[in-house]
């Protein structure tokens, strides 16, 4: 009789955790839902049916998909032409600056990572000034002048270099946790094994180094991708327009079409997806800890 | 191969103001080929000592001589040695093969196909051949081990550094391990260095041991002159398990009066002492029990706990068991003698074993008469 007891209020107990499971995945997914489904509809169709309904026949369009991707494709290619730099960049220069603040002896060392630690609390809004002033007087657009590709892409050169600069301090900050808790005597083995410090960091650092560049590009793609702050402030001609600029022009002035919004938003975010995918292993045994 | 000598080294370190002696004037003339033991108590400055020898730290003071040359401001990938870490410290993104040709690789200008072939010999000498091709990571704690020490062999280093490799096998391998390291040292005939804290390593592994406690060289001798003629109080104690016992004395004309027994002193002891403080020591092998109560020496103990090994039993016994926390000595007996705890036995310090040191210093003044040694007599 007990145990039937408890049986039965066991399974009661699983059917309201799954019931508010249920509800709760429901309620995350439901915008989500409403977004793919208006991207698929007609204007009509918006207006007409609710949102989380999929679409008729008569309402189903491709339309907005491909009129967003006419509209953002320039902005996307120049994403692409900054963040990319900028995300290896960071990653590539982070993982330097957190060895030799790990395994080499020098002075000043907490001072330099005093000063990295607090560069990651330094919020973008309060150096929006000296940012612009600063990219005034160094123009990459001067600068590259004998180099008219470049040149033309000032604005673009701007922002991987603020975003490089931006992004260092964090990603140090992860590769130097990862670095102290390699094996010291793995690397003191190294050294009486003959290798330099360069060797050491190339042929031992930065391989057992993989889990923890992927954490780091995934973290500096996505932020470095959906930033629009710096891009408004440093991107000046509209040819130089990234993907999140191009994605406000979305919105129109007069008449808003929700199905061309939306469409928009999730090709927008599809190159941050797909980094999800390609580095998500890396990146699990990265966050657990792996290393090795 | 080469001969390693330490001269007077001295490592401090600077903790907050404070300076820290880690290693305190050490000096030990090691032999080519010979295989020197490190011992002490953790925190006794052996490893300091070690990697001062690697290179992995400097010295404050003294001389470190390979072959001959001072080596103290050499880089370590300059020093011509090799050093096998506790753990293991292999590269674990890296095969066998790949850990092994690393140090070649860096090291000297051998082309490719001869560090081949010396990694496939050294693999083969340690029995690691079929694990080439794996990673460490696939590898159980004693092949990782070997992985360790072949990685030093071939590199055909001019001495051999080793900071307690076996501690970390289980205690069945670490036996095993133990003489097969021991043969294969004696085969490369490689000077070593070999740092442990377990003083059982230390006595049938060495050529020779260096007893450290608190920086400071305490003894430097073969395994058997550190076990029966140690120099002083503290070598007594680490060297030899279980411990040796000691009770703190004083002289009476020719009698030794400890806390809880006397001690009738031989021509011998009298003439050794100097001072009235003295610590009367004995191994438990040399405690007799179930003496004769009419001999000279004999006193009636009670016995408070026996541990029985198989092979031999502890048996700690007490002058005044009636006491809540007795003081207890150990003496070692034959494994199918058969003592109880409660039992009272006539117990008998013979005085051809007594060892005694100066109360004060510590030092050995008299140590046990090695009169009684008997060799084996080979066969053929």
């Amino acid at each position: 009789m007990a145990t039937q007891q408890s049986d039965s209020s066991f399974a009661w107990n699983r059917i309201a955790l799954y019931a508010t499971l249920g509800l709760l995945v429901a309620f995350y997914l439901s915008p989500l839902e409403s977004a793919i489904m208006t991207a698929f509809k007609t204007q009509t169709g918006f207006f007409e049916t609710s949102p989380l309904v999929p679409p008729t026949p008569s309402t189903f369009t491709l339309d907005a998909w491909g009129q967003a991707f006419n509209r953002l494709q320039g902005g996307l290619v120049n994403s692409l032409l900054f963040t990319i730099p900028a995300t290896l960049l960071s990653a590539t220069l982070g993982s330097l600056v957190a060895y030799g603040l790990t395994n080499t002896n020098w002075r000043g060392q907490a001072f330099v990572l005093v000063l990295l630690i607090a560069g990651i609390f330094i919020p973008y809004q309060s150096v929006l000034v000296p940012l612009s002033r600063f990219w005034s007087v160094v123009d990459p657009a001067t600068i590259f002048s004998w180099l008219p590709p470049v040149a033309n892409r000032s604005g673009l050169v701007a922002l991987a270099v603020t975003h490089t600069a931006y992004g260092v301090p964090i990603t140090t900050l992860l590769f130097r946790a990862h670095y102290k808790s390699l094996d010291s005597s793995m690397l003191e083995a190294a050294r009486l094994d003959g290798a330099s410090i360069a060797k050491i960091y190339r042929r031992i650092i930065l391989p057992l180094s993989i889990p923890m560049f992927a954490v780091t590009l995934i973290y500096q793609f996505t932020n470095i991708w959906n930033d629009l702050l710096f891009a408004l402030v440093l991107i000046q001609q509209p040819s130089n327009d990234v993907v999140t600029i191009s994605l406000t022009a979305l919105q129109g002035s007069m008449v808003s079409q929700y199905n061309l919004q939306m469409a928009g938003a999730f090709i927008t975010a599809l190159p941050t997806l797909l980094v999800y995918i390609l580095f998500g292993e890396q990146f699990a045994e990265g966050v657990a800890g792996g290393g090795a | 191969m080469a001969e390693l000598q330490l001269d007077n080294i001295t490592k401090t370190f600077d903790d907050g103001g404070d300076e820290i002696v880690a290693v305190d004037d050490v000096s030990i003339d090691i032999q080519d080929g010979e295989f020197l033991v490190l011992v002490g108590p953790s925190g006794c400055g052996k490893s300091t000592t070690l990697r001062t020898i690697a290179g992995l730290e400097t010295i404050t003071d003294g001389a470190i001589r390979l072959g001959g040359e001072v080596i103290n401001d050499k880089r370590p990938q300059d020093r011509d040695t090799a050093m096998v870490f506790q753990s293991y410290a292999l590269y674990p993104h890296m095969t066998v093969r790949e850990n092994m040709s690393f140090g070649l690789e860096e090291s000297t200008d051998l082309p490719d196909d001869e560090i081949r072939e010396r990694v496939t010999d050294t693999a083969e000498m340690m029995g690691i051949a079929e694990l080439l091709d794996r990673k460490p990571g696939e590898l159980s704690g004693g092949q990782q081990q070997r992985v360790a020490l072949g990685r030093a062999i071939v590199r055909n280093p001019a001495a051999f550094l080793m900071d307690e490799p076996l501690a970390n096998l289980d205690a069945k391998l670490r036996a095993q391990m133990r003489t097969e390291l021991q043969r294969l040292q004696e085969n490369l005939d490689v000077t070593t260095v070999y740092v442990t804290h377990d003083q059982t390593e230390a006595m049938t592994m060495g050529d020779r041991i260096a007893i450290l406690d608190d920086g400071e060289l305490q003894q430097v001798g073969t395994p058997l002159e550190c076990y029966h003629e140690p120099s002083n109080l503290f070598v007594a104690g680490f060297i030899g398990e279980p411990s040796m016992n000691t009770f703190e004395a004083h002289t009476d004309g020719d009698r030794l009066v400890a806390e809880r027994f006397e001690y009738a002193l031989s021509e011998r002891h009298e003439d050794a002492i100097d001072g009235d403080n003295v610590v009367f020591g004995i191994r438990p092998e040399d405690v007799e029990v179930g003496s004769d109560p009419d001999d000279s020496h004999t006193y009636e103990v009670v016995v408070d706990v026996v541990e029985p090994k198989g092979d031999e039993n502890y048996v700690h016994m007490a002058f005044d068991a009636d006491r809540e926390n007795p003081e207890t000595f150990t003496a070692t007996i034959g494994g199918l003698r058969r003592v109880e705890a409660g039992d009272t036995v006539v117990v008998r310090f013979p005085p051809e074993a007594v060892h005694l040191f100066d109360g004060d210093t510590g030092e050995a003044v008299l140590n046990r008469s090695l009169d009684t040694v008997e060799d084996v007599e080979p066969l053929l």
